[in-house]
C-alpha cells in the first residue's frame, strides 16, 4: 500500500518536473525565439493552454475532464516563467493565463470541436481575456474608457490578430500529439 | 514526452468530479498570491536567483534568434537592395550628367575668359570652336572644327589658339566651309603658305612660311630678307601681306602680327636665308581654337 502510494507521488512529481521544464522551454521560446512581427511575440503559451482545454472537452459536464486541470497547470507554470523572464510581477501572466482558461472552458463546455472555427474563437476569446486581465493587472494606469479605446486598437487588436495566427497549427500538431480523436 | 504531459488524472487523495475547478481556482488564487506578494517586494528574494538562471538561457536564445533574423531579412531584402541599386546606379548616371554640364560650362567660362583676353591685346574679332576632328588623314594636317559657314567662317580666316604659358599663336587657316564645319589647313602642313616677318631686335625681315611636316620638321620660314640676320630665338609673327604676294591660296585674310614661333636656326640659301622654326602651339595638343572673322575696326 505504502509502496504504491510511494509510486504515484514519485511519478507525479517526474511528471510535474517534466511539465515544468517543458513550460520552462516554452517560455523561452516565446520570450526568445518567437518573431515580433508587430513589436510583440505572439502569444505562444496562451494559444497552448486554450487549445489543452479545447482537447478535453468533449465529456459534456465542464471541469469534468482532465483538459481544463491540465491546461491550468500549463496556465499557472507558464504564467510565471513569462513573469520571470519579462520581469512582470509574479503571478500576472499566471492569472491572465488562468483567466483565459476559465473562460474558454466554460464558454465551451458544451460544444464540439469539429472544424478550425471553435479554435479560432476560443483563441480569439481567450487572447482578449489574457489581454485585459494583463491590461489590469501589469498597466494598470488606463483609467478613462478613451484610454482603453485606445489602447485596445493599438495594442490589444494587433497583438489578438498576431495570436491567431499559430493557433490553428498548434491545435492540430497537439491534437495529434495527444491522439485526441 | 507526450506521456509525462498526457494528463491523465493521478488520484492522489481520491480525486472528485469538480476537482479541474477547484484545481483552477486554487491556482488562480495562489497567482494573485504571488501577484500582491511581489507587488509587496517579498518575492524579491526568490525572483532574483531565478532572473539570475534564466537570463543567460534566454540570451543566447535571443541571439540565435537575431542571427536567424539577420539572414532572413538579408535574404527577404535581395529584391529591395536590387531595386536601391538600380535607383543609385540611375541617380549616380544623373549625378555624373551634372558634373559633366558643369565641366563643360567651366570648361567654355574658361575659354570665354580667354577669348576676351586675346580680344582685348588684339583688335580681332574671334568665334571660338571645338576641335571636332582632328588630322583625319594621315598626309594632310588638317582638323576640323565644329563651326562653319552659319557661324560667319569664311575661306581663308586665320585661327589662333593659345597654351597655358606660351602666348595666342597662328595654328592655321581655314580652308573649305561646310554649313556647320570646317576644315582647318595648319600651318605646318607642307601646302600651307604664309607671310611671315622675323622680328629681330628693332628690325624685321619678311618671309614666307611653309609647312614641312610632310618632310619630317615643322616650319621653315624661306625667302628671308638679307636684311638682317635672324638668330635663334627671334620671334616670327605672321605679316599680314598674304593678299600683297599673289599667292595661290585663299589666305588673304590673315592679320599682321600674330605670333607664330620663334627661330630654331638659320642657314644660307642662295640669295635669301632659310629659318626653321619652332611653332608656339603644339597642334597635338589643340582641342579650343578662335577664327578671327575680322578686325574690329
Amino acid at each position: 500500500m505504502g509502496n504504491t502510494r510511494s509510486k504515484k507521488l514519485e511519478e507525479y512529481l517526474v511528471r510535474e518536473t517534466t511539465l515544468i521544464l517543458s513550460m520552462v522551454a516554452l517560455g523561452l521560446v516565446q520570450l526568445s525565439l518567437l518573431p515580433t512581427p508587430l513589436g510583440s511575440p505572439p502569444a505562444l503559451l496562451l494559444v497552448l493552454v486554450v487549445c489543452r482545454v479545447l482537447l478535453g472537452i468533449g465529456s459534456g459536464t465542464i471541469f469534468a475532464d482532465s483538459g481544463i486541470e491540465g491546461a491550468a497547470r500549463w496556465a499557472f507554470y507558464g504564467g510565471l516563467i513569462l513573469d520571470i523572464g519579462s520581469a512582470t510581477p509574479l503571478g500576472s501572466h499566471a492569472l491572465a493565463l488562468l483567466g483565459a482558461v476559465i473562460v474558454v472552458a466554460v464558454g465551451t463546455a458544451r460544444l464540439r470541436v469539429d472544424g478550425p472555427f471553435l479554435p479560432l474563437l476560443s483563441v480569439l476569446v481567450g487572447s482578449l481575456v489574457y489581454e485585459v486581465v494583463l491590461t489590469i493587472l501589469v498597466y494598470n494606469q488606463f483609467i478613462t474608457l478613451d484610454e482603453w479605446y485606445m489602447y485596445g486598437i493599438n495594442i490589444i487588436f494587433p497583438s489578438v490578430l498576431l495570436t491567431l495566427i499559430p493557433a490553428l497549427p498548434l491545435f492540430f500538431l497537439l491534437r495529434w500529439m495527444f491522439r485526441v480523436p | 514526452m507526450r506521456n509525462y504531459l498526457d494528463d491523465q488524472p493521478i488520484n492522489l487523495a481520491g480525486s472528485t468530479p469538480r476537482r479541474p475547478l477547484l484545481m483552477a481556482l486554487t491556482l488562480c488564487v495562489l497567482a494573485l498570491m504571488l501577484f500582491f506578494a511581489d507587488s509587496l517586494g517579498f518575492m524579491t528574494p526568490v525572483r532574483g536567483p531565478l532572473e539570475w538562471a534564466l537570463r543567460p538561457v534566454a540570451q543566447q536564445l535571443t541571439s540565435w534568434r537575431n542571427g536567424v533574423l539577420t539572414v532572413t531579412t538579408t535574404i527577404t531584402s535581395v529584391p529591395q537592395i536590387r531595386a536601391e541599386n538600380e535607383a543609385l546606379k540611375r541617380r549616380i548616371s544623373q549625378l555624373e550628367d551634372e558634373l559633366i554640364a558643369r565641366e563643360q560650362a567651366l570648361a567654355e567660362n574658361t575659354r570665354l575668359r580667354q577669348q576676351l583676353g586675346i580680344e582685348e591685346e588684339h583688335p580681332w574679332r574671334l568665334l571660338g570652336a571645338e576641335v571636332a576632328i582632328r588630322f583625319p588623314d594621315a598626309g594632310r594636317r588638317v582638323i576640323l572644327i565644329a563651326r562653319g559657314h552659319k557661324a560667319g567662317i569664311e575661306p581663308g580666316m586665320a585661327v589662333i589658339s593659345q597654351t597655358d604659358s606660351g602666348p595666342t599663336a597662328l595654328v592655321g587657316i581655314v580652308e573649305e566651309v561646310g554649313l556647320y564645319m570646317a576644315s582647318v589647313l595648319l600651318i605646318t602642313d607642307f601646302g600651307s603658305q604664309v607671310s611671315a616677318r622675323v622680328l629681330h631686335e628693332r628690325e624685321t625681315a619678311l618671309g614666307i612660311l611653309q609647312g614641312q611636316w610632310q618632310r619630317g620638321s615643322r616650319l621653315r620660314l624661306e625667302q628671308v630678307e638679307r636684311g638682317i640676320t635672324p638668330r635663334v630665338g627671334d620671334t616670327v609673327v605672321s605679316a599680314g601681306l598674304t593678299r600683297e604676294l599673289q599667292l595661290s591660296l585663299p589666305l588673304g585674310s590673315v592679320p599682321g602680327g600674330i605670333p607664330i614661333g620663334t627661330v630654331e636656326a638659320v642657314r644660307s640659301d642662295g640669295y635669301a636665308l632659310v629659318a626653321e622654326l619652332q611653332p608656339f602651339i603644339d597642334s597635338e595638343q589643340l582641342t579650343y581654337v578662335w577664327v578671327i572673322l575680322g578686325q574690329k575696326n
